[in-house]
């Protein structure tokens, strides 16, 4: 017995479906480091970025390292991801989002020595919300982990 | 399957849902917006902004499901072509992307005080522009088509093939390195405070609901619409 | 405070967006059947 046509095209609908949604999602994987919105502090130890090359670097802002320049808009600090850390410069307003311990995506070139000087700085927070008495010892503790994944 | 082939039978279910669709989405989603306005504490290091969270994820939620609707439609026409999945799959298209462009404002409009942004091309937010992108597509398709003929077969295998586009929006926060957080809610719980997650279900179950009652409004337009035109035509040609 | 003008307008086009698709799709939906009625009755 012959299967009835909407069989076939029900199967061919759904291998079709499949095939599709396999070959998307291998081209996205095979892209994930291309497509990677930002760079950590590891891959510029690591040499995977060029001196002068428009980057965006990501991580979090390492405990104690803001300075504020004597001028009032220069800041300098360190952004960190665990095992590297990478000195940024900046001038200009930072979002209020920025702060030590919290998560940052800094864009503008490497220096020669490795310094970064942004462009931009922009605020990165983690997936958790809690009211403001459950205090932040317990965010800060996480968003390192969030930040450097 | 053809149970509901005959609009008749469709429209006898149809026309009661979409009043009862219609009060409850509007009751839960005001009280959802309500509670998420008023009620809830602010967050711990964003502030008030947090309550943003509480309409932008319905708008991303339905403007996903839409395209889900419309994929599921597109199979029902092309495997059983079923009549009434055109209709349905042409209902939905306007609702789902007016939800994906919600979810991209509401997301810019929290983006600028949270992050310092009001747009950035990472992972996350381009994949959902494509979604909107897609819905326009869909839409110029869907109706060229339909000018010619009731069958549908191109728009229908477009929905399908744009379902792609889903697990590509949901998964780019762990594929990809994003500015947008990764997922609050997930198979191993959330991690929203609850004193701050209740009026995330109250608007996602009421925007839903009102998804719905639009769908069934258009549906029932283009299913009188179809009615008034083979009607004149019969009468021209009786005549 | 300042953070209030985002959230407010947040809700705002939302709940404008969704209005705004009722406020077309009812009346299309009642004048459509309207239609319909009216063409049923005159046969």
């Amino acid at each position: 017995m012959k299967p009835a046509p909407k069989h076939q095209r029900l199967v061919l609908v759904i291998l079709a479906v499949a095939a599709l949604i396999g070959a998307a999602l291998l081209a996205m994987w095979g892209l994930s480091d291309r497509a990677a919105y930002f760079r950590t502090p590891q891959d510029i130890a690591a040499g995977r970025a060029q001196v002068g090359e428009p980057i965006r670097l990501g991580g979090m802002v390492k405990q104690g390292s803001i300075v504020r320049q004597p001028d009032g808009v220069s800041i300098a600090f360190v952004v960190t991801d665990g095992p590297a850390d990478v000195p940024v410069r900046y001038r200009g307003i930072v979002p209020d989002l920025f702060k030590e311990g919290g998560g940052v995506v800094a864009e503008g070139r490497l220096e020669r020595g490795n310094t970064f000087v942004a462009d931009t700085i922009l605020a990165k927070h983690d997936e958790r919300y809690m009211p403001p008495q459950m205090g932040n010892i317990q965010a800060e503790r996480q968003t390192r982990k969030t930040v450097a994944q | 399957m053809h149970r509901f082939a005959n609009p008749a039978r469709f429209l006898k279910i149809a026309r009661p849902a979409t009043g009862w669709l219609l009060a409850l989405g509007l009751v839960l989603s005001l009280t959802g917006m309500a509670g998420a306005l008023f009620l809830i504490p602010p967050d711990y290091l964003q502030g008030e902004t947090a309550r943003i969270l509480h309409i932008h994820v319905p708008a991303a939620w339905l403007g996903m499901g839409g395209w889900t609707g419309i994929a599921v439609s597109s199979i029902a026409t092309i495997v059983w072509r079923h009549p009434l999945a055109g209709v349905a799959a042409r209902a939905i298209a306007p609702v789902g992307a007016t939800f994906a462009f919600l979810c991209l404002v509401t997301g810019s409009i929290w983006g600028r005080p949270t992050w310092g942004t009001w747009w950035e091309w990472d992972g996350r937010l381009t994949s959902m522009l494509v979604l909107l992108f897609l819905y326009l597509g869909y839409m110029a398709l869907a109706a060229a088509e339909k000018e010619r003929g009731p069958d549908g077969r191109a728009a229908a295998i477009f929905g399908i093939v744009g379902i792609v586009n889903l697990p590509i929006i949901h998964f780019s926060v762990q594929w990809w390195r994003t500015l947008h957080q990764g997922e609050s809610i997930g198979v191993a719980g959330s991690s929203i405070a609850p004193s701050m997650l209740w009026p995330l279900p109250l608007t996602t179950l009421g925007f839903s609901a009102l998804f719905g009652a639009i769908v069934l409004m258009r549906m029932r337009t283009e299913l009188a619409e179809t009615k008034v035109e083979m009607r004149l035509r019969r009468m021209a040609t009786a005549a | 405070m300042n953070q209030w003008a985002f959230v407010l307008a947040a809700f705002g086009v939302m709940a404008g967006g969704t209005g705004g698709l009722l406020a077309w799709s009812w009346p299309a939906m009642r004048s459509a059947e309207a239609k319909a009625e009216a063409l049923g009755k005159r046969r």
